[in-house]
């Protein structure tokens, strides 16, 4: 899988908006996931891939970068919790206070510990996202990373479907996920063989945010190149 | 302070968290210099101070990182797209002793060794935030 949309010939700025001014189709047919307490309803569509866009870790990794679209330098950011969904925007409690509205349009690529639909995002998650200020005061999102972390940690305990990991003073349990969850030792490329992992080493963990229990999933566990090398 | 075009150093950069957030961020912490915010364009800087250097010891993998502090300015541009964002100095790291020869590449440029951290506003802005890292240079 391509990490990066080619040939696309429309510019970022005219895509984004044109989708969000359309009402944004992607919305439509969704039902909510389970748990949510949404007052509205995301779509079923597949968003793929922008030229900006989130996908899958280890994809986006290992494809060649495409030039970004220079409107990039206009992009605006947001963060926060999802305090609510209405159709297609999700509004946003800034963790300083403040308050963000984003749009989640056809043209928007949504990260959740893997690339997925906007269907999957719920109230109470963490999100950043990254787009083009509409008019309206919305931000239309052309990625969302939905409960994303990159920790640096240490590696405290190893279980069948979890480790145990230590960020600052905090204890996390990451857990393992079948088919997903990749280590990285150094320049190699990630792999599902995650025997190398060793009690005491550091770690770089990307992964989703559970806000259910505050445990994370773990997408990619990185290690130092050498670190657990086989004897 | 301007950000400028005078060649500083290249390196992996990776993404951090920091001040007031959600999750495993929330107890991050307003960073070394105390100002850091995750939704800003700042970086954490692996020589920050004598103390940070002690801490991330660049000089360990053979990075002989100069001293910038809290406050300095430099421009991130990612080495293949080209894209790049002005950032502001605001914490220490990242810790680049603990992946000694750790490399990112994109369309056969490598580079070596983590010499910068951004906030995910800043690392959004050149590439994305699932990739972790990215192949950068830096210039101030």
């Amino acid at each position: 899988m391509s990490a990066y949309r080619t040939g696309d010939p429309l510019g970022r700025r005219r895509f984004l908006t044109a989708a969000a001014l359309r009402g944004a189709t992607v919305i439509g047919t969704g039902a909510l996931s389970t748990g949510a307490l949404s007052t509205g309803a995301l779509g079923t569509g597949v968003i793929g891939a922008t030229a900006l866009g989130a996908v899958d870790a280890d994809a986006a990794f290992a494809a060649p970068i495409r030039p970004l679209d220079p409107a990039v330098a206009e992009s605006a950011f947001a963060e926060g919790r999802i305090t609510a969904i209405n159709h297609d925007v999700l509004e946003v409690a800034g963790s300083y206070g403040d308050h963000s509205r984003v749009r989640v349009t056809n043209a928007t690529s949504v990260w959740k510990a893997r690339a997925t639909t906007a269907a999957d995002i719920e109230t109470g998650d963490g999100l950043y996202a990254r787009g083009l200020p509409l008019p309206d005061g919305t931000l239309a999102a052309d990625a969302v990373w939905v409960n994303i972390v990159n920790l640096h940690a240490t590696i405290r305990g190893i279980e069948k479907t979890r480790l145990h990991l230590a960020h600052g003073q905090h204890e996390i349990v990451g857990n393992l996920m079948a088919r997903t969850t990749s280590a990285a030792y150094g320049d190699a490329s990630p792999t599902a063989d995650l025997s190398r992992l060793t009690i005491g080493q550091s770690a770089q963990v990307l992964g989703a945010w559970r806000p259910s229990d505050g445990s994370v999933d773990l997408v990619r566990v990185a290690v130092a190149p050498g670190a657990g090398r086989r004897r | 302070m301007a950000c400028g075009s005078t060649k500083l150093w290249n390196g992996e950069a990776t993404w951090f968290c920091c001040g007031n957030a959600w999750g495993p961020c929330a107890s991050a912490g307003g960073g070394a210099c105390g100002t850091c915010r995750s939704s800003a364009l700042q970086a954490a800087w692996p020589n920050a101070s004598k103390a940070c250097w002690d801490l991330t010891r660049p000089d360990l993998c053979g990075e002989d990182i100069p001293r910038r502090g809290c406050g300095s300015v430099m421009k991130v541009r990612h080495d293949c797209s080209g894209a790049s964002v002005c950032v502001t100095v605001s914490d220490c790291g990242p810790r680049t002793r603990s992946f000694c020869s750790e490399s990112t590449c994109c369309d056969g440029v490598c580079r070596t060794n983590r010499v910068i951290d951004l906030t995910p506003a800043a690392f959004s802005a050149i590439g994305s935030l699932s990739s972790g890292t990215l192949p950068v240079s830096i210039f101030e």
